[in-house]
């Protein structure tokens, strides 16, 4: 469709002036991170005298690595558990008929709609009763189950071929060797797409670290950002350089496979 | 046909005695299912199901978090506590105002940027990467950097507005009429290129010799968009209205915590940031939990109105 050039006119102006306010913010926090401390309160935007010193200081900071760690570590774990028992999940529901499944679909799907904010009292109680307060195991146990994942997978696995099933086992291939060798590698696309949407849901998390990092120990990148707010901490530079390096996990692995990771998280329901 | 072995397995049944005892198990569809479905009910149950009965049990108690002292039952005496309590009143009524200004901001503004780039086509793919942008940097960046900004002393945006246009801008987040206002510019911000992308998936299913054949009849821009591309893309608004209410509850979250922590005045609280507030920040366990169950009392009757929404689209397209 070709818009009348007045409404082509109109339309570019807004929308540049959109992608303007979405752009302008970060490009004055990455400027800013490469700016001396006396010029970090100018208005002028292009550091006059640009330096890696806030760089350098993030990295000199042993807690800021710390928290990195941490939210790599659990990042990974998470998320290869998540599609590790989403896959489990989704190849029962596509490749066998078995009693109750309806049934058990439904209650899959239906945890989907239970949000968060519904569960966390009692997971939380839980964490502590169990003695994870604090660990890596309480950012990544309750947080396994991904009913959206299992819905997306499912879908993909009954487009498969039945042929390649009856092939495989025609072979004397049992359904685990199957999944892990005809039918997962086939499907590495949209696997690596949901990959992508639950790191970064994953890795931009701050309520339920919230709740339960207290040190070090497991406090996420995310947490540690609040946490030099909370201390008065004065090097916005600095402050600066940090906000940039945490958000680069996120954009990198989102950039590996743009077009692909944006139709998933229209199909996801996750918003940032 | 003598194999008498279970139907959708071609090995032999020769050869599957030979195999363990497990193997034989793993592959037999009568239990097989269920060993692959057994990590996924076991976390649901423990990490979803459970503990979303165990709220409405809570809601019954009094309890302060400290494992020495024991949960007290209370009957309904939190949800009296919580209906007199003035948090409880000014987080409803913000959940109001949230929800309220989500819809012109949140679910029509990024109607016509969706419709605009759908009709570049292929040349609209630059602007909705760079729109899609806030939705993969986490909210709290977004809110450490505004609150940066917007910082009264020397802040960038206060900076501006004084040298630019000489207007004094005050400390925004301390002010009751404005915080809130700040947040819901945050939250749209986070959230617009995410929903033109639900909106452009929506369009794509519109034919597009529809449009040219309503242009061949002389049909300006105007028209073709209120009399086709509007209707048709209705279910999707539906969509984009409903996860938008029911999201923008959870969203605002971490802009409400590290910029406001529900003030200046309760005025930027909202339902959920006052369940955290009652339960882990005043160790009210069992005023938390009622607030929860208010809480998802709101959200299955926004659940309740998309099915009948829905329902209606069914009905519409026999």
């Amino acid at each position: 469709m070709v818009l009348s050039r007045s409404w082509q006119v109109v339309g570019h102006t807004v929308i540049l002036l959109l992608c303007l306010a979405v752009l302008m913010p970060m490009a004055i926090v990455v400027a800013t991170s490469f700016k001396p401390p006396n010029e970090v309160f100018r208005l002028q935007p292009i550091p006059a005298d640009p330096t890696l010193r806030n760089y350098q200081e993030v990295f000199a900071d042993r807690a800021f690595l710390i928290f990195l760690w941490n939210s790599a570590g659990t990042t990974v774990l998470r998320v290869g558990g998540q599609i590790f028992f989403a896959v489990l999940t989704a190849y029962a529901f596509a490749r066998w008929r078995f009693p109750g499944h309806n049934l058990i679909f439904a209650a899959v799907l239906g945890a989907m709609m239970i949000p968060h904010q519904l569960t966390m009292i009692p997971i939380y109680i839980l964490v502590a009763e169990l003695n994870w307060f604090d660990t890596w195991q309480a950012l990544i146990v309750p947080n396994l189950a991904m009913p959206f994942a299992v819905f997306l997978l499912r879908q993909h696995f009954l487009s498969f071929p039945r042929e390649l099933f009856d092939a495989a086992e025609m072979d004397g291939a049992g359904p685990w060797t199957a999944l892990w060798r005809v039918v997962l590698p086939n499907l590495k696309p949209a696997l690596a797409a949901i990959t992508i949407v639950l790191f970064i849901d994953c890795w931009n998390e701050y309520f339920w670290p919230l709740l339960v990092t207290e040190t070090e120990a497991s406090q996420t990148i995310q947490i540690g950002i609040r946490r030099y707010l909370e201390e008065d901490f004065a090097d916005f530079g600095a402050l600066m350089a940090g906000v940039t390096l945490a958000s680069l996990p996120a954009l990198a692995v989102f950039f590996m496979l743009q077009r692909r990771v944006m139709e998933t998280f229209v199909g996801s329901g996750i918003k940032g | 046909m003598t194999v008498a072995h279970a139907p959708g397995s071609l090995v032999s049944p020769a050869r599957r005695s030979r195999r363990g005892w497990w193997a034989r198990t793993a592959s037999d569809p009568r239990f097989a299912p269920w060993l692959y479905l057994a990590p996924m009910l076991l976390l649901l149950g423990v990490f979803t199901y459970w503990p979303f009965v165990h709220t409405f049990y809570l809601s019954l108690t009094e309890w302060n978090l400290n494992p020495d002292q024991p949960i007290e039952f209370a009957g309904i005496d939190n949800y009296d506590r919580l209906v007199g309590n003035t948090l409880f009143q000014a987080a409803s009524y913000n959940t109001a105002i949230y929800i309220a200004a989500s819809i012109p901001l949140k679910v029509l503004l990024p109607i016509p940027f969706a419709v605009f780039i759908w009709s570049l086509g292929r040349a609209g793919n630059l602007y909705r990467t760079i729109v899609f942008l806030p939705t993969l940097i986490s909210f709290v960046v977004v809110s450490v950097v505004f609150l940066w900004l917007l910082n009264p002393l020397g802040g960038l945006i206060p900076s501006f507005f004084q040298q630019v246009f000489g207007w004094r801008i005050g400390n925004v987040l301390k002010d009751t009429s404005t915080a809130i206002w700040v947040i819901l510019l945050l939250s749209t911000w986070k959230v617009i290129g995410f929903n033109i992308l639900i909106y452009l998936a929506g369009l794509v299913s519109i034919n597009r010799t529809y449009v040219e054949a309503m242009r061949m009849d002389g049909a300006r821009d105007w028209t073709v968009f209120r009399r086709l591309i509007w209707p048709l893309l209705t279910p999707t608004t539906f969509f984009v209205l409903i996860y938008t209410v029911i999201f923008t509850i959870q969203q605002v979250f971490t802009p409400i915590d590290i910029l406001t922590e529900g003030g200046p005045d309760s005025t930027t609280t909202n339902l959920f940031y006052m369940v955290y507030q009652y339960t882990f920040i005043t160790f009210d366990v069992g005023l938390g939990a009622a607030g929860t169950v208010v809480l998802f009392l709101f959200l299955l009757a926004i659940t309740l109105l998309k099915v009948r929404v829905l329902d209606r689209r069914v009905n519409y397209q026999q």
